[in-house]
């Protein structure tokens, strides 16, 4: 029979911990039962899946792994509604349903040969962090120019995968600037709002795309820096959020015109997303 | 061909031994398509069903998978089952809907089991109509009373008898069962033609409504037309091409079952994200919602306009906001040029 | 009628030139025989369209809440009595309401009429007959043959609160006996009752229409959409379906204006009313309280006082 869309593969929740200092946002580690499962999930940067929380439901999460890491899968989720709730509370070693991988990714192959600005705001930075590892794999890396993350939150404590990025301060591969709203004690890094620092750096808009997540407000500010700085909308990419339940552009919430967010998303170019109506 | 009713009704009864056969019979709320044993149950002289016969493929109400919790561990079964059916006396408007769900439920990336298992375990059998609601606007949608796409068989009904016609492999198998198959005499076959030129008095002009649509997302239009919306069901529910669904959980203890029930566009929580932003939070956003997708959107992915000029949402709607004054709305709404 | 509308649009026009509101809320002809359709007149070349006549079947003040600004309605006596409890439960500012008060005949039971001449083509009322082209026949009916079930047994049909009186009162006929209808209902026995409940509830198909039309139902978040708790399954079947509208029978509780817009809204034909009359009934026998009739006398469940009726708290 054929695959049933509808139907999670079972994977086990080896890690369940809290990422950020206000304990909303916890990163969930999922391993796969069998090496059969593994390959059937064969993802990019940028994909998602519905992760089921039995008795409680499924919702929709950025895989924030990337493929270079096999074995495992991660979600980083805050706390919202009532599966995340329930993910949030889940002891280490339940098992999890898991659809997917849905979705498009990143144009990873488009990105070949150009340099990257990866801009994330809070605890959108997920998908763009499998990007990042993605590209910085040693079977990757040659294929991309120069790689710079801009990544901010409200304050230190709210950072995503602070053990990692304290990894990329030191890695060559990488450029890494790091921002914060306000001063915050032992903080010696940029203060900023993420449209400000994105100015400040002003990285060159030459071979060059820029991929930004964050909350609405953030990329409403960072795009027109962008613009100014010489990225067209072409050159900008983002990954959007919206309510969704199939995951397989059926059921009908999730569209932005004719485009389901599901399946012919979540990352779209400025350029794809100027087409589009100004409904999400 | 035709086929006496009594010869037919014989076949009828034999078929519902070997297939679930629904057909239209009467009940406290007017026709309903309903499981029938016998061809006498059937409901013969009928305008057509309060409610969509899409929920044979599409039940409002479904169970996904179901699961059971032991500590840590889950098993989860998947729920998918599927009799062999005969949908009967299905109107062509609701006939050419299945074909329209059927491009949804299947599309470039998948193809959803539930719907097409079903699908592709029934044959419909098509029913001419012979009466024509005040309500019943097909033929603006390039169908009519006597449209037989989107049935496996197609009958007209000619009093005693049927004039019957297999329009798909699946209908031709059938029909190559049914015993007492006669050639129409001349009379009968003025009457089929008769039958078959007949158009609904009820019209509208979707000629060029995709492309004004495309350049009416902010028309000033959407501002007033929404304002007596009620944001119920009504309308989407008893749409036969309105398709729209919420997945969710039912718990008892540790077991549960992943269910998918009927949703609708016109719900202000559809598309509530979790972080309490709503890009479709106003009536007239989900108006717009509601006309975009059936007359735009699904033209671009689909080919075709999703309405079958039924009438049902037009009869439920409980202040009478009819589709066709908003068809008629958009046609004569004064395009914005930027 | 005639002079009623006449009047209606001349008041609607002068509120409307005079600035005194924004907006006026009434009927104006549907696009079905027999069916007006809930209009908003913004300007007053607009008056024009406005009806009153036995079809207006709405209750406007289901659209008080959600529309800004100033505004004028037109109310029935059950419409007014919404108002009413819409004023007491501070959902609308009384200031900025305009009532124009028509008395009401009572309005036509289209199901009634389609159940002898099948969907109605055309329909014309002159002097209480109604003339109707169904699909099946034809046929002249009395007003009184045709008559809601509400209004049948409507002790308002005057307003309880408006700026203006358009029209002529009507007067209340003297009923013998109050819920007449519930009483038999409370005389069938538990299996008739639940039998009857099974079949109706059975024909929901929870598109909710009710609970919109209704100008009580305002909540933010009903039960029924919310998800944590949840209280209802997505279950679409007799007994989940009567745990909502015996949810919200019990939410009207001493609320409900008995307008019947819930059953008339419906769909499927669903006798919703059955349930909140029980509930109205008991609120009148337990508080003696009708809702919406006077603005001192708050919705009887939203008060309290020590001797309110509490058998059903005390076991005996």
């Amino acid at each position: 029979m054929e695959q049933n869309p509808y139907i999670p593969i079972t994977m086990k929740l080896i890690k369940n911990l809290c990422e950020t200092e206000d304990k909303l946002v916890n990163t969930f580690t999922l391993a796969f039962l069998n090496k059969e499962d593994e390959e059937n999930f064969k993802y990019m940067p940028g994909q998602f899946a519905e992760l089921s929380a039995y008795g409680h439901g499924e919702a929709p999460f950025g895989i924030a792994t990337s493929p270079t890491e096999p074995g495992i899968i991660k979600f980083s989720v805050a706390k919202v509604g009532c599966v995340s709730n329930a993910l949030h509370l889940m002891e280490e070693g339940t098992m999890v349903g898991v659809r997917g991988p849905m979705g498009n990714y990143y144009p990873l192959e488009k990105f070949k040969g150009k340099n990257l600005v990866i801009i994330g705001g809070g605890f959108a930075f997920t998908t763009l962090r499998s990007m990042a590892v993605y590209m910085l794999d040693e079977k990757h890396r040659a294929d991309y120019g120069d790689i710079t993350v801009i990544y901010g939150a409200r304050n230190p404590g709210l950072l995503l995968y602070k053990e990692e990025l304290a990894e990329w301060e030191t890695n060559p591969n990488i450029n890494l600037i790091t921002t914060i709203d306000k001063p915050a004690e032992g903080w010696n890094k940029h203060v900023g709002f993420i449209p400000t620092i994105v100015g400040e750096v002003a990285p060159s808009a030459v071979d060059t795309y820029a991929v930004v997540c964050g909350p609405p407000v953030m990329i409403k500010y960072t795009l027109p820096v962008l613009e100014k700085l010489g990225f067209t909308p072409e050159q900008i990419y983002t990954s959007l959020e919206m309510r969704m339940k199939c995951g397989l552009g059926i059921c009908g919430r999730c569209n932005i015109g004719p485009k389901y967010v599901c399946k012919d998303g979540p990352v779209f170019s400025m350029a794809e997303l100027k087409e589009l109506p100004s409904e999400y | 061909m035709k086929i006496s009713k009594e010869k037919f009704g014989q076949s009828f009864d034999a078929l519902a031994a070997e297939y679930q056969v629904i057909a239209p019979v009467r009940d406290a709320g007017g026709v309903s398509y309903k499981a029938v044993k016998k061809f006498s149950e059937v409901k013969q002289d009928y305008l057509n069903s309060k409610l969509p016969p899409k929920s044979f493929f599409f039940p409002q109400h479904e169970k996904l998978l179901s699961y059971k919790k032991e500590g840590k561990d889950v098993t989860v079964k998947n729920e998918l089952n599927v009799e062999k059916t005969i949908l009967f006396g299905i109107r062509p408007c609701d006939a050419k809907g299945f074909l329209l769900l059927d491009k949804v439920f299947k599309n470039d990336q998948y193809r959803d089991p539930y719907y097409f298992e079903r699908r592709d375990n029934t044959i419909v059998i098509g029913v001419a109509c012979h009466k024509i609601a005040p309500t019943c606007f097909c033929s603006s949608l390039g169908l009519s009373p006597a449209s037989s796409a989107g049935s496996d068989i197609f009958l007209i009904d000619l009093g005693d008898s049927y004039q019957i016609e297999a329009i798909s492999d699946n209908g031709k198998f059938l029909m190559a069962g049914l015993e007492g198959l006669e050639e129409l005499s001349t009379e009968e076959q003025t009457l089929v033609d008769t039958i078959k030129s007949a158009e609904t008095t009820s019209k509208v002009d979707v000629s060029t409504i995709t492309t004004k649509l495309d350049k009416m997302f902010d028309n000033p239009y959407w501002d007033t037309l929404h304002e007596k919306c009620l944001s119920c069901n009504a309308c989407s529910f008893s749409c036969p091409t309105c398709h729209c669904f919420d997945i969710s959980e039912e718990v008892l203890k540790n077991e549960g079952s992943r269910v998918r029930t009927w949703d609708g566009c016109m719900a202000p929580l559809f598309t509530l994200h979790g972080s309490g932003h709503n890009p479709r939070d106003q009536k007239k956003s989900r108006w717009r919602q509601r006309m975009l997708h059936k007359f735009n959107y699904f033209v671009h992915n689909n080919g075709d306009i999703a309405c079958v000029g039924c009438g049902r949402c037009i009869k439920n709607c409980p202040v009478n906001l009819d589709i066709r004054q908003t068809i008629d709305g958009v046609n004569k709404a004064e395009l914005v040029v930027d | 009628m005639t002079s009623i509308i006449d009047d209606i649009r001349k008041t609607a026009r002068q509120l409307l030139t005079e600035e005194k509101v924004d907006v006026v809320i009434g009927y104006e002809k549907g696009s079905l025989p027999l069916k007006a359709t809930p209009c908003f007149v913004r300007s007053p070349q607009d008056v024009d369209k406005l009806i009153w006549d036995e079809t207006c079947e709405n209750n406007l003040a289901a659209f008080v809440v959600k529309t800004p600004g100033k505004k004028a309605i037109i109310a029935k006596g059950c419409d007014s009595r919404a108002l009413m409890v819409l004023i007491q439960e501070n959902q609308i500012v009384r200031d900025d309401l305009y009532i124009i008060g028509v008395s009401c005949q009572g309005v036509i039971d289209q199901r009634k009429i389609e159940a002898e001449t099948g969907e109605i083509i055309g329909a014309t009322i002159t002097d209480g007959k109604i003339s109707v082209q169904g699909i099946e026949c034809d046929k002249v009916f009395n007003f009184t043959e045709v008559k809601d079930i509400t209004c049948q047994t409507c002790r308002y049909p005057n307003p309880v609160l408006e700026d203006v009186h358009i029209g002529g009162s009507i007067e209340v006929l003297q009923q013998a006996t109050l819920f007449a209808d519930v009483m038999v209902m409370e005389n069938k026995s538990d299996s008739e009752r639940k039998a009857y409940f099974k079949e109706q509830m059975g024909k929901c198909i929870r598109c909710y229409a009710c609970r919109n039309v209704c100008p009580m139902c305002y909540c933010q978040e009903c039960f029924v959409d919310c998800n944590s708790p949840k209280w209802l399954t997505g279950g679409v079947d007799s007994a989940e379906n009567l745990l909502f509208q015996t949810g919200r029978a019990l939410h009207l509780a001493g609320r409900c204006v008995e307008c019947g817009a819930c059953s008339r809204a419906c769909p499927q034909g669903v006798d919703i009313r059955a349930l909140s009359r029980k509930v109205n009934k008991d609120v009148k026998e337990m508080y003696n309280h009708e809702s919406g009739l006077t603005e001192e006398v708050k919705p009887a469940l939203n008060v309290y006082s020590a001797d309110d009726p509490e058998a059903f708290l005390v076991k005996e």
